[in-house]
């Protein structure tokens, strides 16, 4: 018997898939010598056919697949979060190639490949098909990150993404088939069964500690974040944006649904190991992020300290610490992607993505220089921005959960990473430009660089609504 | 239905700075009057709540309230008391004169008066809340402005002077934070509302050993704010690099915030842990006092003099919270203002010489007084109201903190008189060396203040000071109908 399917609730995914087989059948048939860049501008028309399509979701709930694949308020909120991060990096690509010379379609298929495992990710309710959309996120994000095939940083990085990512997709294996042992299945509605009338023993710590460390990988915590400074630096920019906001988002989604959801039963039994992982992953990430002279690099250690923030959401363990995470995402895609716009904006212009090389940006171009200050004043914390705000309920949930110590390594790690970010802003706009030429911004780009300015700043002011669609998003889910 | 008089306060100079974005850099000096406009206003606006608060009827007046974020029960929540609506007058006063003394700012205007701008506004927030996450968004607001001040327009050591403000300020901010959402949690009413708060915590107060641990979070965060020692390192070095308009305002009125928080947050809802902890703040307050006063004496550099003077003298505002009673309360929030008065007032005399001089080193200015009457003459009256002699705001200040802490805080009192001889001694050593003696020949080209509008920020500060001084009750009635009710909850316990 074959078991009936509702496809409107994989919908969404199913029409990325059909963009995908599209776009390549374009690209077949269109003649080889042209131009303009069709695939291009056919990916971000679609993309927004996507978005206009993904707000009719807003209500659809239910499992289908024979429970494997979810469509619940939390899976609704991360595809959103994944879609507006695809615009922007779509917008970034088609820079990058201004950069690189060199225009390659199959850039934008890895894209969209990605993008689907992104979304997959977020409904996935069971471990095998994790797994799986796991692997089409990452072996899409291995190729693009040795895209610059002539650049050795970028084949370096391409290894070394290849092979821990390789390391932690046998961990994540060799840690369901333990689970797979104990509880007979892979289900997450059965596990969180299991896990609910039986305490916690060795074999399942065991396993549960190799899927972590899978995921550990994704969000970029210590110890599992060795590839990151490399990555970051060698991968093309828009692969680095996509990897630190949307694989990371993935990497917490997985995260809620594990830890809020399907072991939320042994809640207690972690929470103290993810309290120490938060603290040493945020103070890591920030002694050494002050010492970077690459501003990706950079970024990539400021990654890493906030998957140490973030951790502080997943250890207080509360329907709170949960929507925090989902509002400090929400607020960190449009920070992290405003910074990543202006970084490749400006290697665009200088070639160099070397700290000491944006000293005096402010008096080169107005717009980079102020986007710029907005995303690492953001990054930083403080109000009226977007990563106040989300830094405020991370702390009120390590607060309320009696995570004192925890909140004051916090504190402190705000003080260590605004000297960095501030050592930049002081390159923008206190030193004296090495090269005077000013930096052109084309139109489009502003406007992109105005709406990420404008998602900072609304979402720092206007708490609101965008707390209430994160917290929505945590009271809706199935696990 | 109340009209939303408060919010214009925040919502006009808002509105004129969305409009100096789309101002070319090349217009300055119209970007420089829609400044002063948008500075102007909510002086004037908080003239007239000022004068319009009712100092019979008492508590919170003119409150207006939007829900925010209920999530959090966060609401944006303006009022004021007498205790903020003399503080909105103080920053009105201050933040006006700065603006008329940034006329010698030349290089990229349109970045300095953007700055300056949100400074303002994020102050005039701080004061203007009555919601506790709504005081900390807005008094966070002027961090990075015044880093960015400092690196760009600051003087030699910049650099150093804005990371180390900027740095020791946030860690106490955050600290702060820390302990404010501990106290959130430990009301369990799931507001931030502070009116809400109040009312429930004089009813049912936090458990001690709550109270305990949370207190000192707030008082030593804020007090870094407030130039507690040993946290006060930041101050003299960050006030004598920075453009003359952020030391006025700083010294003035920003860390005034600290205090304020103080006494809103730490002493008006934990009055039980104040009687734990604040005698320890009382001797702090005295190292503050002599400690700062003796480093002081050591300096040759005139910003550096002010600075560690400013220091000193939050010993007396820390002393005086320190004392549970009206009078040394009332003498607290009276030094708040006029120690503001005349620290705007000091640094906008040095800064004045400095730039027309180029240097600050009291032994190579020398007599300039000659060249510069009215400076000097302004120079010798800040002085004088420092060093705490009658007839200035600053004297009725310290007198009331002091008779308020004798009973209390009886070698601590005497300690701090001792400050006062102090400040008289650096204070007058710098009229000595700088200002009098004879003329060093270097300066014979000096010019004095000559246009109104040059000597406008000195004029009116110095006006309000000594009007003050004379008629104190103009300002004391505000102060006394707010601190009684606090004092009133602390001594019931």
């Amino acid at each position: 018997m074959f078991p009936s399917i509702a496809w409107n609730l994989i919908s969404l995914e199913v029409l990325m898939t059909i963009a995908l087989v599209g776009l390549i059948i374009v690209d077949i048939l269109s003649p080889k010598k042209t131009e303009g860049n069709l695939i291009g501008i056919f990916s971000l028309i679609a993309l927004f056919g996507l978005i206009g399509f993904w707000l009719t979701q807003h209500d659809l709930s239910g499992s289908t697949f024979g429970g494997m694949f979810i469509m619940d308020s939390l899976a609704w909120f991360f595809k959103g979060l994944f879609l507006i991060t695809m615009v922007f990096v779509f917008l970034m690509t088609e820079q990058f190639f201004k950069l690189s010379g060199k225009r390659s379609n199959a850039f934008y298929f890895l894209l969209w490949l990605a993008l689907l495992g992104m979304c997959l990710i977020a409904s996935s309710a069971d471990f095998l098909l994790l797994f799986i959309a796991i692997e089409i996120l990452t072996i899409s994000l291995y190729v693009m990150t040795a895209y610059l095939k002539s650049d050795k940083h970028s084949i370096e990085a391409g290894m070394k993404y290849l092979i821990l990512g390789s390391l932690a997709s046998g961990f994540f294996l060799y840690g369901v088939s333990f689970l797979y042992g104990i509880t007979h299945s892979v289900r997450f509605d059965v596990i969180q069964g299991f896990v609910s009338t039986h305490p916690m023993t060795p074999m399942m710590l065991f396993s549960l500690v190799l899927i972590f460390s899978a995921v550990g990988f994704k969000i970029a915590a210590v110890p599992f974040h060795m590839w990151v400074p490399d990555v970051y630096q060698g991968a093309p920019t828009p692969v680095t944006a996509l990897l630190a906001v949307g694989s990371k988002a993935a990497g917490f989604v997985i995260l809620i649904r594990l830890f809020f959801g399907v072991f939320s039963a042994w809640h207690v039994e972690w929470s103290l190991v993810l309290a120490g992982l938060a603290a040493i992953t945020m103070t890591y990430g920030n002694l050494v992020a002050m010492f970077q002279t690459n501003i990706k690099r950079l970024l990539g250690y400021s990654s890493i300290a906030h998957a140490g923030y973030l951790l502080m959401g997943v250890t207080a363990g509360s329907i709170l610490g949960a929507s925090a995470i989902n509002f400090y995402l929400l607020g960190y895609l449009f920070t992290n992607l405003a910074a990543f716009l202006v970084i490749i904006l400006f290697s665009i212009a200088t070639k160099s993505d070397a700290i000491e090389d944006y000293a005096g940006l402010s008096r080169r171009s107005g717009i980079l220089a102020c986007t710029l200050l907005l995303a690492l004043v953001s990054l930083a914390g403080m109000p009226p921005l977007a990563g106040f705000f989300g830094k405020f309920a991370l702390l009120m949930a390590t607060i309320k959960s009696e995570f004192l110590w925890l909140a004051l390594v916090a504190a402190v790690n705000i003080v260590i990473s605004l000297y960095y970010y501030l050592m930049i802003v002081k390159r923008i706009y206190v030193d004296a430009p090495i090269n005077t030429s000013p930096i052109i911004v084309s139109l489009p780009m502003r406007l992109a660089l105005g709406v990420a300015m404008a998602g900072i700043i609304g979402i720092g002011i206007f708490q609101g609504p965008f707390l209430d669609a994160a917290m929505t998003a945590i009271q809706g889910m199935h696990f | 239905m109340m009209m939303p008089n408060l919010s214009w306060i925040l919502l006009l100079p808002t509105l004129l700075l969305g409009l100096i974005f789309f101002i070319p850099s090349d217009k300055p000096t119209l970007i420089r009057r829609i400044s002063m406009v948008a500075i102007l206003l909510p002086f004037l606006l908080s003239i007239w709540v000022f004068t319009a608060y009712d100092s019979v009827a008492g508590g919170f007046q003119f409150v207006e309230q939007i829900r925010w974020v209920k999530e959090f029960g966060i609401s944006y929540h303006l009022g004021v008391d007498g205790i903020n609506s003399l503080m909105l007058l103080l920053l009105g006063v201050a933040s006006f004169a700065a603006v008329v003394a940034s006329q010698s700012i030349k290089d990229r205007i349109k970045e300095y008066y953007i700055l300056l701008l949100i400074t303002i506004i994020g102050t005039y927030g701080a004061f203007l809340s009555l919601d506790i996450f709504f005081f900390y968004f807005f008094h966070e607001i002027a961090a990075v402005p015044v880093f960015l001040m400092i690196g760009i327009w600051g003087s030699e050591r910049r650099e150093l002077a804005a990371m180390k403000l900027t740095l020791y300020l946030v860690a106490g901010a955050a600290l702060a934070l820390v302990g404010l959402i501990a106290l959130y949690f430990s009301t369990g009413l799931n507001t931030f509302d502070l009116v809400v708060i109040q009312q429930h915590l004089a009813a049912n107060p936090i458990p001690l050993a709550v109270q305990n641990w949370i207190f000192p979070l707030i008082v030593v965060g804020f007090g870094v704010t407030l130039t507690l020692w040993p946290f006060h390192t930041w101050a003299p070095i960050g006030y004598a690099e920075a453009p003359t308009a952020v030391s006025m305002l700083h010294a003035g009125v920003l860390k005034k915030m600290g205090a304020y928080a103080i006494i809103r947050f730490a002493i008006g809802l934990m009055p039980e842990a104040a009687h734990t902890w604040m005698p320890i703040i009382a001797t702090l307050a005295v190292v503050n006092i002599i400690f700062c006063g003796l480093v002081a004496l050591t300096q040759r550099d005139l910003k550096y003099i002010l600075g560690y003077s400013s220091c000193s003298h939050m010993g007396y505002i820390l002393l005086g919270l320190a004392c549970f009673n009206t009078i040394s309360l009332n003498g607290v929030v009276f030094l708040m203002f006029a120690h503001g008065i005349m620290a705007s007032l000091a640094f906008a005399l040095a800064g004045f010489v400095a730039d027309q001089t180029k240097t600050r080193n009291l032994d190579e200015l020398g007599g300039i007084t000659k060249q510069m009457p009215f400076i000097g003459t302004c120079f010798m009256m800040a002085a004088l109201a420092s060093a705490g002699v009658p007839g200035f705001a600053n004297f009725v200040a310290e007198i009331m903190v002091l008779l308020g802490s004798w009973d209390q805080y009886r070698w601590q009192t005497i300690l701090a008189v001792l400050g006062i001889v102090i400040t008289a001694i650096y204070m007058l050593k710098a009229i000595r060396l700088g200002f009098q003696g004879p003329l060093n020949p270097k300066w014979n080209k000096l010019v004095d203040a000559q246009t109104l509008v040059e000597k406008f920020p000195f004029i009116i500060l110095l006006a309000v000071l000594i009007l003050v001084g004379c008629w104190p009750l103009i300002i004391s009635k505000h102060i006394e109908t707010s601190t009684k009710t606090i004092v009133e909850n602390i001594v019931k316990k």
